[in-house]
């Protein structure tokens, strides 16, 4: 019997925790005339089935390669082996060169827009795959589902932020998981 | 923010340490060109014969030039207590006068000097541009920018001295020395030029 | 001046008063007596109380030349000469001869020989020339087989925009001084001795902060950068990176030195935001820090990372495409600004004259200049314009001239 996380009000906390994440995923620069990110896959809170094997980012303009950096990392912050980055056009893909574990993930990009400007940003995609085990090494984690929440800890603003958007994923999950068992 | 101010009682010995810097400085300007030269560092061009030096040679220098007239200069200092005459002066690449500028007919003209000159005890005779200088009348072969010359001075005593001067650009590279034109460009006074003799 | 008072510290308010101007003076005869006494000149850690700039000396005589270890003056003129058709090996020896004196005077505060306006010869400003020896002199002297091999003309590079009229070169002069004037005043003297030999190719005037204005500090270019944080320290590393230490006479002692004209474009500069400035440099603008550091001269960590997983400082950044560690690689940089007519428009003209000084330009400047030619992206907002390269011969003795090694 999967264990259940407490949630009172948790629509009040899944829109308060959704609004943290827009203004987590909004663009490290300023500047609005640069390049920012159009479409992504995995898309910005996917949750997937399987997992992913590579990671392609579509951006508003053209991409330099040699000014293209796309970083995958885990829950736990620890970076996954990817490939360079593969620039056609407007859209960069790295290969993910290790199978991935259930739990949350991190992409962050860096480009330089076509008049110099850096533009960087991030944001997450969960694998929740019902036949694999969860990720050995979250913290915390007793559990086999993706409803097992973040352990606390002094950390900064950056990662609680992210630690936020995790909750939303994962709440949002559950509420929909909810829904779906009251259904069937 | 606190004020910092020079305290009253270490003012004086800093001004009279500032006057005395003032008057250093007010001497050097005017000792440029006249007899205190606030340095004693021989120049690098300058030499006399070690044998018998009748007079310090300081800062000599000659003009260079292609073919026709040039000129010699330097600060001629007499440390002695006796008054030294220059009467004639020579070197190998052209016939040589000691010339000065001086009154003839109401006019100022560039013409030998009578008598010599006469580098009084204790003081300084300065040889430029415009004022008095060695005359090089008719060159042999040119004088190129660089180049060291030789100079002989014969004095009155019949004492000789050498010296070296190294040649510098004082026209303009590309002007020629035109003949019957008293002096270097950039003097304001057109000398004409008069010579009585082309002794050697 | 008998005995020696000891320096006060002059309060900037105090400089703007009549009545510090006294405490200047017994400072600034303490500094003028230390330089004359052939003490190092105060750095940019002493400050020159304003009545001593004037009357600071630099020596010009040693076994190497000045204006290279000197603590950077206020102001420049680079002056490039091409060697006149028929200046053969005796010609490069008179003209050298003759501007050695010229410097040698000059230098410490007294006129050159048939100075025109010996009055600009007497505040020496902490006055330097030093001179650089392009290819082409070495050949018109036949001598190319003395000439450091790696004193030739740099490989092109992608982002080179190079002009011929601010490029190339047979002899340089390089002109520093706390002064203005001075400047002007030994350009002029020395172009005129300079004329029977050679033709004047071009002209780079260039400036810093003023001198005593910013005491101790790194300067900063026109992009409002701190700019040679990293610079080699004096001493041993300075020593290592720069000077020639062995071989025979006309090289020991010697160094080389590369100066490129890079021309800032400020109009586009003006349309990043200060983070997007502080990421295509590495550094923050206001102290100088790495992007992973607090203060100026913290070591940058290129791993570090933050909580996304890229890497705090970008790898594209000029910080991390210029760093070197090894000192024996290191270069010095002594750039100076310049700063042109701005168009109608007013679009400004300027930048940088990028100086580098370095025992051996292809083992230790190429690298670096390669690294930022395939990528950096300070490029976007700065061009090579200009380019040449000179040796830096050794220095010469009282009564010796700048050359005498190789030419004598």
């Amino acid at each position: 019997m999967p264990t259940r996380l407490r949630r009172p009000n948790a629509a009040a906390i899944v829109a308060t925790l959704l609004a943290a994440l827009a203004v987590l995923l909004a663009p490290a620069s300023p500047a609005a005339a640069h390049n920012a990110l159009r479409a992504a896959t995995p898309a910005q809170d996917a949750r997937l089935a399987t997992p992913p094997t590579q990671i392609t980012l579509e951006f508003l303009q053209n991409l330099s390669p040699t000014f293209t950096t796309i970083v995958l990392t885990d829950a736990s912050q620890r970076k996954i082996p990817t490939g360079e980055p593969v620039v056609a056009g407007a859209a960069g893909m790295v290969t993910i060169n290790q199978p991935l574990a259930n739990g949350s993930y991190t992409v962050a990009y860096r480009v330089v827009s076509a008049d110099g400007h850096p533009v960087q940003g991030s944001y997450s995609f969960t694998v929740a795959d019902p036949t694999a085990s969860t990720a050995p090494d979250e913290p915390a984690s007793d559990a086999s589902d993706a409803s097992s929440h973040r352990s606390d800890g002094p950390r900064p603003m950056l990662l609680a932020a992210g630690g936020i958007a995790v909750v939303a994923v994962i709440a949002a999950g559950a509420v929909v998981a909810r829904r779906r068992r009251s259904v069937s | 923010m606190p004020r910092t101010t020079v305290s009253g009682a270490s003012r004086r010995p800093a001004i009279l340490l500032a006057a005395a810097a003032a008057a250093l400085l007010a001497v050097g300007v005017a000792g440029c060109g006249s007899s205190d030269q606030p340095s004693t560092e021989s120049s690098p061009t300058a030499s006399a014969s070690a044998a018998t030096e009748v007079l310090g040679v300081r800062d000599p220098w000659v003009k260079a030039a292609d073919h026709g007239m040039s000129a010699a200069f330097a600060t001629l200092v007499n440390d002695g207590d006796t008054d030294v005459t220059v009467t004639a002066v020579a070197t190998d690449v052209s016939p040589m006068e000691l010339h000065g500028m001086s009154m003839k007919d109401g006019k100022m003209v560039m013409q030998p000097k009578e008598g010599g000159m006469v580098v009084k005890a204790k003081s300084t005779y300065v040889l430029e541009p415009g004022g008095d200088h060695l005359m090089m009348l008719d060159l042999k072969q040119p004088v190129q920018a660089g180049d060291e010359l030789t100079f002989t001075l014969t004095f009155a005593d019949g004492r000789t001295q050498t010296f070296t001067a190294v040649a510098k650009p004082f026209t303009g590279a590309q002007e020629d020395y035109e003949p019957g034109h008293g002096d270097s460009h950039g003097h304001d006074q057109p000398t004409p030029h008069e010579s009585t003799s082309s002794a050697a | 001046m008998t005995s020696r008072p000891t320096p006060r510290p002059v309060s900037r308010r105090g400089l703007l008063t009549g009545g510090a101007l006294t405490a200047g003076a017994l400072a600034g005869a303490a500094a003028v007596a230390a330089v004359r006494t052939g003490e190092p000149s105060a750095g940019p850690g002493g400050a020159i109380p304003v009545a001593a700039v004037g009357s600071a000396v630099e020596p010009f005589h040693g076994q190497r030349q000045a204006g290279v270890a000197t603590a950077p003056q206020a102001h420049a003129a680079f002056v490039a000469f091409n060697l006149r058709p028929g200046t053969d090996r005796a010609g490069v020896g008179r003209m050298l001869r003759l501007l050695s004196d010229d410097a040698a005077r000059l230098t410490q505060g007294r006129p050159a020989l048939a100075d025109t306006e010996p009055e600009l010869g007497l505040l020496p400003a902490r006055l330097t020339v030093t001179f650089g020896f392009g290819p082409g002199l070495y050949a018109a002297a036949g001598l190319d087989d003395r000439r450091p091999p790696s004193v030739a003309d740099l490989p092109a590079f992608r982002i080179d925009r190079l002009q011929p009229r601010w490029s190339g070169g047979d002899l340089l002069l390089q002109i520093c001084a706390d002064d203005p004037v001075t400047v002007a005043h030994a350009q002029r003297v020395l172009i005129k001795d300079s004329r029977p030999f050679v033709t004047v190719r071009w002209v780079q005037q260039g400036f810093r902060r003023a001198a005593g204005a910013e005491p101790g500090r790194t300067q900063r270019n026109l992009f409002g950068q701190l700019d040679g944080t990293a610079n080699p320290t004096p001493g041993g590393p300075l020593e290592t990176a720069v000077w020639v230490p062995e071989g025979p006479p006309w090289l020991r002692d010697s160094t080389t030195l590369v100066v490129r004209r890079i021309s800032m474009n400020l109009e586009t500069w003006d349309l990043l935001g200060r983070t997007e400035r502080e990421l295509a440099v590495g550094r923050r603008l206001d102290t100088g820090a790495p992007l992973t550091g607090a203060a100026e001269h913290d070591q940058p960590d290129f791993a570090a990372t933050d909580p996304d997983g890229l890497t705090v400082i970008p790898d594209f950044s000029h910080l991390t495409r210029a760093h070197v560690t090894d000192d024996r690689q290191k270069i010095l940089r002594r750039p100076y600004s310049y700063d042109g007519t701005p168009t109608a428009e007013g679009h400004a003209d300027s930048g940088l004259i990028f100086t580098s000084y370095q025992a051996d330009i292809t083992r230790q400047f190429l690298p670096i200049q390669q690294r930022l030619a395939e990528q950096d992206l300070l490029n976007e907002w700065t061009s090579p314009i200009g380019s040449a390269v000179f040796a830096i011969p050794p220095g010469c003795p009282e009564g010796g001239w700048i050359g005498q090694q190789l030419l004598g």
